[in-house]
């Protein structure tokens, strides 16, 4: 390879990465706020109407339960929001030729976009974290304590960068916006709701169980649920095992779609 | 070095039918280093596929595309580092100002601190006290020249130019091209598709002919002009007399009009008609134009 100039090697990934970030920024209010809201309602019916009638086998409070789920659920569904609408909005003004006309290489482009997509689902766990915690602080009188900070990161980031990399291939491979909604709508909606955010899955049918452990959002949601109460439905290694495969697989998925996909205009 | 070599490029499109269509057909030039070269060429001739293809948006079916001496499937990274690309359609980017669109430009390119150069294209292309607009706040003619300081952020050695100047008016296609010609000063060398023949003529050095996908005339632009296009030659006699000539088109009164090869001489005319030259009063000639060539080529007069 003949690469006269050595800034090419990180300036371009920045430069995306920077476009990334600011982009949602921009539309702070359906990226950041507007999940703010929706947190704050599950919060209110769910743990706090309904939760106080709800007894675990695990005797955690609901509020305390359903936090972590939240939390995986709003990163996962803003992961994959930023970068799907990234590329689909750049497709639709033109502008992701020009991406493809400057010196960046695929690996680039995936990594900047799914760190974007870390950067905003992750603002928004935290978000629904601190949220949360106030409203843990009201019914117990005390915030809740992050049991194991590492684990908790790793699956933020983890979730992140799956589902920003999902993300991608969808919006690289779709020719209309309905492909993409009708990714959002029949796929990762059902997951996530049959993925245990609201329900443990041992309070299931063990027929429901058995299929529920085919879910890969259950790893990912239970993963992040024992980082933050230290304990969890799933075992903490097989979560993580899980997870990593999840990661190489849509890596290399994204990687297909970015070269087979298309970069023109609608 | 050569700044853009094309060998036998070949590009064939599959419609999801199975149909193929052509739109390349072994296409082969060169472009010398610091010239403007123009590619001309009617709707549909494979202008703006051949520029894709330079880009490495769309790939090559067949035949090689180097720039500077490298081959832009091979290493696209560096060719692209050396490109300036202004694309025929406007592109639109719905969330940042013009300022922060050419930021992200400089970073994709890999050039830092950046903010010299942003400053004097701006400057240059009127866009300076536009800066904090958006894409949709600004006019046809500042997307266009926002288009092209998108294109020079890198400085790059190398700009391809298709159809820079469709739909624009003419005080700022004059601008435009003086600002072309600076840029050939500085030692870029440019590649230009466009409509506009005249302006085609009076900027490029050599000139390429493109039709359904295959170079119809290559060369020199006053040579290309010259060898598909005639010269007019108007003569005024003092008095109506008979002339009889191959060349002659058409005759009012005393004014004899004639369409000769652009080769040839006023002397040469005379002399074919064996008339005394105490017989002309006025004489007018025009030159022929790239207009006519291209004309004359499109039309399948060559083939």
């Amino acid at each position: 390879m003949k690469i006269e100039n050595k800034e090419l090697t990180w300036l371009p990934f920045v430069a995306l990465l920077r476009r990334e970030i600011k982009r949602f920024l921009k539309v702070i209010v359906q990226t950041l706020v507007s999940p703010l809201i929706s947190s704050f309602l599950y919060l209110l019916v769910f743990g706090v109407s309904l939760g106080s009638k709800i007894q675990l086998e695990s005797n955690i409070p609901y509020m305390s339960f359903l936090i972590p789920g939240l939390m995986m659920m709003g990163l996962i569904n803003n992961a994959f929001q930023n970068s799907s609408s990234s590329v689909v909005t750049s497709k639709f003004s033109g502008d992701l030729e020009d991406i493809r006309v400057a010196p960046i290489t695929n690996h680039q482009i995936l990594w900047a976009m799914a760190i974007g997509s870390v950067v905003r689902g992750g603002l928004v766990a935290i978000i629904t974290y601190i949220v949360g915690s106030i409203f843990v602080c009201f019914s117990q009188g005390q915030f809740l304590a992050i049991a194991h900070p590492l684990i908790t990161l790793c699956f933020l980031v983890l979730g992140g960068l799956i589902f920003g990399l999902i993300g991608i291939a969808i919006a690289f491979w779709a020719r209309t916006f309905d492909q993409l909604s009708a990714f959002s709508a029949f796929i990762l909606l059902p997951l996530t709701y049959l993925g245990g955010v609201f329900i443990s899955i041992r309070e299931l049918h063990p027929f429901w169980q058995k299929v529920s452990e085919m879910n890969p959002l259950l790893y990912l949601i239970n993963g992040l649920r024992y980082g933050i109460l230290g304990l969890s439905d799933v075992d903490l290694t097989h979560s993580f095992a899980i997870s990593l495969v999840g990661l190489v697989v849509f890596y290399l998925v994204a990687q297909w779609s970015l070269r087979n996909g298309s970069f023109q205009r609608w | 070095m050569i700044p853009l070599k094309i060998t036998d490029l070949k590009k064939q499109y599959k419609s999801p039918r199975g149909e193929s269509f052509e739109a390349l057909k072994g296409v082969s030039f060169e472009i010398h280093p610091g010239e403007i070269f123009a590619l001309l060429g009617p709707n549909g001739a494979g202008k703006t596929t051949l520029i894709s293809t330079i880009t490495t948006l769309e790939k090559p079916t067949a035949g090689v595309v180097e720039v500077f001496g490298t081959d832009v499937v091979k290493n696209p990274r560096y060719t692209k580092s050396c490109l300036g690309v202004v694309h025929q359609e406007v592109i639109n980017t719905g969330f940042f100002s013009v300022e922060e669109i050419l930021d992200f430009q400089s970073g994709f390119h890999g050039v830092k601190f950046n903010k010299e150069r942003l400053d004097y294209l701006m400057h240059k292309l009127a866009l300076y006290e536009h800066r904090e607009k958006k894409v949709k706040q600004l006019s046809g003619g500042m997307k266009r020249r926002l288009m092209i300081a998108k294109a020079l952020v890198h400085n790059p050695k190398l700009l391809l130019l298709d159809e820079p100047t469709a739909g624009v008016d003419v005080s700022l296609r004059e601008t435009l091209w003086d600002f072309v010609r600076e840029l050939q000063k500085e030692g870029m060398s440019i590649l230009l598709t466009t409509h506009y023949l005249e302006e085609a003529e009076e900027l490029c050095e050599r000139v390429a002919i493109i039709h359904r996908g295959e170079i119809k005339a290559l060369g020199a632009t006053k040579e290309v002009v010259a060898q598909f296009s005639q010269k007019k030659m108007v003569l005024t006699l003092n008095a109506d007399s008979p002339l009889n000539s191959k060349y002659l088109l058409k005759q009012e009164k005393n004014n004899y009009e004639f369409m000769v090869p652009t080769e040839m001489t006023f002397g040469e005319l005379v002399e074919s008609l064996r008339l005394s030259p105490a017989l002309i009063k006025d004489v007018k000639i025009e030159e022929g134009r790239l207009e006519d060539a291209f004309m004359k080529v499109i039309d399948g007069g060559v083939r």
